[in-house]
């Protein structure tokens, strides 16, 4: 395979302070280790979206920093939602999900409008839910570490990401995070990627099927799956500890 | 004070004692007693800490409140003061209580000219209105504990709202964006009555030094990201292996630091400016200087412990302790080789560990035993760098017994990188007892 991937990484600095550079790390290093090259590109306020990218991550931060990057998002919504209408998935998690949902309500009542890209909108509550997260998904259980004050209201017609097995996941109690194509919004952290290769590989067979190229996981990838199958076991033993707040 | 306003605390600390006594008995938590002779007595810590001569200095940041309280505690009874400090990570408000009621006379009397306090900045602000601080040094606001504040502008705001607190003087870092924009918070832009402030800070040539900076958190709220700049009272000019160089009042003090690292080189400053702008002229760089020189390592930063390895041998652990992705990281770049023989643990004590993937590793050429409940997602982490990992244990005994097993290293020393709660649990299975006042 001689492929040449190009993986877009939205505000890196302000939409990174949850290890997010471990998901473009985990796709990356998949990615290498089944002989394709990859092109990571930071996207920055100020500069421009690469219009050939087959991926596009967006990472969580915090308010503050939101309206840092919150013009620059603005800007380049256009050329967002040119790639989503191409069908270049978007991997979204945390805060930077929420500013591609319909809108996001703080707790003084205050609306931030976001970029209707994805079908969800988010209330942001007083509550954490801080901890271990396992959720059932059609490619299989995903697993991770959740920390948000964030309810995800899907739309009608919207379907969620999976259904909780433990943890609190959207806050209604059953679901977690919205899917629409092959694009995925998420509160499950930790990073994921890392943590669950099924979820890694299914990205990158989306890519790969767009570009037409071939991509299997093999030898290469043996001591990256154990690792995360013993961790994702471990995380599965320990979901039911819930951190106290202090 | 009078004898009468003494005796109305001879009951409720008699009590908070016999409670503390009890409670020590039974091995059980240090908290209580504190909270029984404040609710008998509730002025009580006020009354006690109100007579320090030079009052009680608050010791608040993301990082580094130990070392810091630990440096400045030493360098003033280094100038012949008598100082009243909390033992370590006893930060919490009850804790506090106990450890004044712990050495306070039945009369409600401590011995002391200052108290040097460190305090958790989620509960200073409250805490201040029961024991007013004099001075306050906040050091530093970093990306941490994220599933406990969320937001790092809400914690700089806890600490800049109680260093607003302090009757005399107001401490912090220059290169901090946050707590370096804190005359702002007074009109005209500038303090100008008391209390008045002071900065600390690093060189430009320190700073550019730095493989990935200092870690303060970045300020979005102001147009200006970037820390105000300001002269520093006490400036940090060098570092080296074991030490590192501070101008303070145009005079250099070179002082030992307990671990290597350009954060403690900062605390060293911090700890440096608050004893300056406390003792006036009084303050003596070389007293300071001998201070530090004597200064015993704070647990786990920088000590170092004598084990027998399986052959017999006689080697030590150096313990490299960190809280979050600062302190690893800036632990990882003051190595200054790879060291021979490594342990790496972490535990479900540090819930979010999402940050090991912003960490750069490359201090490291490999790990021989990865331990702790959080062991297999360190390895997955490092297996994304093609890091060399001997094994992988979350067992911390075990892992211990691995790396006991292990040949004596050249440098007759293993070095064990490790989260707080592993760091206690490693101390204690090598023979080391937990000692209640580490101070
Ligand atoms: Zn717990």
């Amino acid at each position: 395979m001689s492929a040449t991937v190009t993986l877009a990484q939205l505000y890196p600095e302000e939409l990174g302070v949850a290890g997010d550079r471990g998901n473009i790390m985990a796709i990356r290093e998949r990615l290498a280790r089944a002989g394709a090259s990859v092109s990571v590109v930071e996207h920055r306020v100020g500069g421009t979206l690469p219009s050939d990218a087959d991926l596009v991550l967006i990472g969580n931060g915090p308010l503050s920093a939101i309206r840092n990057i919150y013009d620059d998002l603005q800007t380049i919504a256009p050329e967002l939602r040119a790639l989503a209408g191409n069908g270049v998935p978007i991997f979204a998690y945390g805060s930077g999900a929420e500013l591609l949902g319909h809108d996001v309500t703080l707790l003084d009542g205050a609306v931030i409008a976001g970029l209707d890209v994805l079908p969800f909108r988010t209330t942001r509550v007083t509550e954490r839910k801080v901890g271990y997260v396992i959720v059932d998904t059609p490619l299989g259980q995903v697993v991770g570490f959740e920390d948000n004050a964030s309810l995800w209201q899907l739309d009608s017609d919207a379907a969620a990401f999976g259904t909780l097995v433990a943890g609190g996941g959207n806050g209604d109690g059953t679901h977690e995070g919205v899917v629409l194509g092959s694009s995925i919004a998420t509160q499950v952290g930790g990073p994921v990627l890392p943590l669950n290769p099924l979820l890694t590989d299914a990205l990158i067979r989306s890519i790969a099927s767009r570009r037409d190229f071939d991509y299997a996981p093999g030898t290469a990838h043996a001591d990256l799956d154990r690792y995360a199958t013993r961790a994702r076991e471990v995380i599965s033993a320990n979901a039911k500890h819930v951190f106290s707040r202090i | 004070m009078s004898s009468l306003s003494g005796l109305k605390y001879f009951v409720p600390v008699v009590l908070g004692k016999a409670v503390r006594a009890l409670a020590k008995i039974r091995g059980g938590g240090s908290a209580f007693p504190g909270y029984v002779t404040t609710k008998l007595a509730p002025r009580f810590l006020e009354d006690v800490t109100g007579q320090f001569r030079h009052g009680i200095v608050y010791v608040l940041g993301s990082n580094g409140k130990s070392t810091t309280t630990h440096m400045l505690t030493e360098v003033l009874r280094g100038h012949g003061l008598k100082v009243f400090t909390n033992p370590s990570g006893a930060n919490l408000p009850q804790g506090i209580a106990s450890s004044i009621l712990a050495e306070s006379s039945v009369f409600g009397r401590l011995d002391a000219d200052i108290g040097v306090l460190e305090v958790d900045e989620a509960f200073a602000l409250e805490f201040a209105a029961t024991v007013p601080p004099s001075t306050v040094l906040v050091l530093n606001t970093q990306v941490d504990q994220l599933y406990r504040f969320y937001e790092t502008e809400r914690v700089a705001d806890m600490m800049l709202d109680t260093a607003q607190q302090a009757k005399l003087h107001i401490v912090t870092n220059r290169e901090d964006p946050y707590l370096s924009k804190i005359a702002k918070r007074y009109k005209a832009g500038d303090a100008t009555t008391a209390p008045d402030i002071t900065y600390f800070g690093a060189s430009d040539e320190v700073i550019a030094k730095a493989p990935h900076g200092l870690f303060n958190a970045t300020d979005y709220r102001d147009a200006d990201l970037a820390p105000e700049p300001h002269a520093a009272l006490a400036e940090l000019v060098s570092t080296d292996r074991t030490g590192a160089s501070i101008t303070v009042r145009g005079e250099v003090v070179d002082v030992v630091l307990p671990a290597k690292g350009l954060h403690y080189g900062i605390d060293a400053a911090a700890a440096i400016a608050t004893a300056a702008i406390i003792l006036g002229d009084d303050f003596e760089g070389s007293s300071a200087a001998k201070a530090f020189a004597a200064m015993k390592p704070a647990y786990g930063r920088g000590e170092l412990l004598a084990i027998t390895n399986r052959q017999g041998g006689e080697e030590q652990v150096e313990f490299v302790m960190f809280k979050n992705a600062a302190s690893l990281q800036l632990n990882l770049d003051a190595l200054p080789e790879p060291p021979e023989q490594v342990l790496f643990a972490i535990d479900e004590g540090t819930p979010d560990i999402s940050w090991i993937y912003d960490i750069d590793f490359t201090g490291l050429d490999h790990i021989d035993v990865i331990t702790g409940a959080k062991a297999w997602q360190i390895a997955l982490r490092l297996e994304h760098d093609g890091m060399k990992i001997g094994a992988v244990e979350p067992d911390l005994r075990k892992a211990i017994d691995l790396m006991k097993a292990m040949p004596k290293p050249n440098t007759g020393m293993k070095t064990w990188i490790v989260n707080y709660e592993i760091m206690m649990l490693a101390r204690k299975q090598i023979g080391f007892l937990e000692l209640e006042n580490q101070r």
